[in-house]
């Protein structure tokens, strides 16, 4: 609209004569933001007026009341940061997730554990083949036949480990036995075992005893081997031994020096 | 208001202290009820603690407060509509002929006229009026308490005005 109808329209409002679809028209600018309020006679007089307008002021109650309020909101959080911790709609998901995880656990937990148990069963097995064949070794130890002597020590082949009681009835197969082979095979048998303190000892002290060049021979190889100057001694005395043959004496002698 | 949507709750302390007094005028603008007026501010700032999470900090506290003012307002009116409507019938009796009323308040009579035109509007044209007076005239933030654009704001606070120009003249005359 040209601004000379918008002055007309100020002008005919202002003297009192516009008419209901004048003031339509004026609404329409003032919308458009075309006219302001402060266009019209009076009006802006008006609106300041009744910024001036004054009301009461609310009394100090309101003001303690407002305090009151806010001292019990706060008291309320409190107590609801207490109460969330058992609220059902809050609880409720979270024991839900909590049993699923549990759950997940066990069935986990059964899945992993159920190989272990296996593991532990064919342990739990072959401690009792084990224990089995010590038995059966110790049993054969005693029977007057030296093959089934012989297979007794050939048995502690197969054990991974031996118990006090094996290395113990091999080293008095190897003192007392009457056959030389099983003589000899106890002694191979308790080679592994010769690392032991108290095994190394009894292999000295066997040295002495043993009457048959054959197993003196390997006794002292095997002192050699072990690099065992505690049996020096020992093997000395074999070689003092007038019974003890030549050969046997020079192989000993190489043993010692090796020692 | 940040501050206390985020849970410091003493910082309430000092909007209120800031807010309480356009507050009660806006209320006492609407009812002339002093008493129902306190326990509508009182009524606001409890709402304002107890959805201060739904502040979103984009706009203006006031305009916020404002909303929620308004929502107060048209609340009370509607739980007291039988009561408001009997306290209109006994308008004039509750607060004396316009005369007596007029010749306590001498010293400013222009004001006086204009408070007891305004008085007379229908609520939805005193309200806008008084909106406007406590907005400090920022239509836009009208607008936003309203629901409608700046324009239409305006238009409104016209139509209130011309309204209120004419019952103004009116008690005038009466003097």
């Amino acid at each position: 609209m040209e601004a000379g109808k918008i002055s007309h329209l100020l002008y005919r409002y202002n003297s009192g004569e516009a008419n209901s679809e004048e003031i339509k028209q004026m609404e329409d600018l003032i919308e458009q933001g075309l006219i302001r309020i402060e266009d019209f006679e009076g009006l802006e007089k008006l609106e300041d007026q009744i910024l001036r307008l004054d009301s009461p002021d609310p009394s100090a109650t309101l003001d303690d009341r407002f305090r009151q309020m806010l001292k019990a909101e706060k008291g309320t959080r409190k107590e609801s940061r207490w109460k969330n911790l058992f609220n059902w709609s809050d609880f409720a998901p979270r024991l839900a997730f909590a049993s699923v995880t549990l759950l997940i656990g066990l069935v986990v937990g059964y899945i992993l554990r159920s190989p272990a148990q296996k593991d532990e069963q064919i342990v739990e097995l072959g401690k009792e083949i084990g224990a089995l064949k010590e038995m059966m070794m110790l049993s054969m130890l005693e029977k007057e036949s030296a093959t089934d002597r012989l297979k007794a020590v050939s048995l502690t082949q197969d054990m991974d480990q031996v118990s006090l009681k094996v290395t113990s009835a091999l080293l008095q197969t190897l003192n007392n036995d009457e056959n030389v082979n099983v003589r000899l095979a106890a002694l191979e048998a308790l080679r592994p075992y010769s690392i032991d303190g108290e095994i190394r000892e009894a292999l000295i002290r066997s040295i002495s005893h043993q009457k048959s060049p054959l197993v003196q021979v390997a006794l002292a190889e095997l002192m050699a081997e072990l690099q065992e100057k505690g049996a020096i001694e020992e093997l000395k005395k074999i070689l003092e031994d007038g019974d003890t043959p030549s050969d046997i004496k020079k192989k000993i002698q190489e043993s010692i020096q090796v020692i | 208001m940040i501050k206390v949507r985020d849970g410091h709750l003493d910082t309430l302390g000092l909007l209120f202290a800031r807010y309480k007094k356009p507050l009660f005028g806006f209320f006492y603008g609407m009812n002339k009820d002093a008493e129902l007026s306190e326990d509508l501010v009182q009524n606001v700032f409890y709402r304002i603690l107890k959805y201060r999470y739904l502040f979103r900090g984009e706009g203006d506290f006031k305009t916020w407060m404002f909303h929620i003012a308004r929502n107060v307002n048209h609340d009370n009116f509607r739980k007291n509509k039988l009561r408001h409507k009997e306290s209109i019938e006994n308008w004039e009796e509750r607060l004396g002929t316009d005369e007596n009323r007029l010749s306590e308040f001498k010293k400013d009579e222009e004001l006086q006229i204009l408070s007891a035109a305004m008085d007379r509007l229908p609520e939805d044209k005193r309200e806008i009026l008084l909106l406007s007076k406590y907005q400090d005239k920022k239509y836009k933030e009208i607008g936003e308490i309203l629901g409608c654009s700046e324009g239409a704001v305006k238009v409104k606070v016209f139509r209130a005005l011309q309204e209120l120009k004419a019952v103004y003249t009116e008690l005038e005359k009466h003097i």
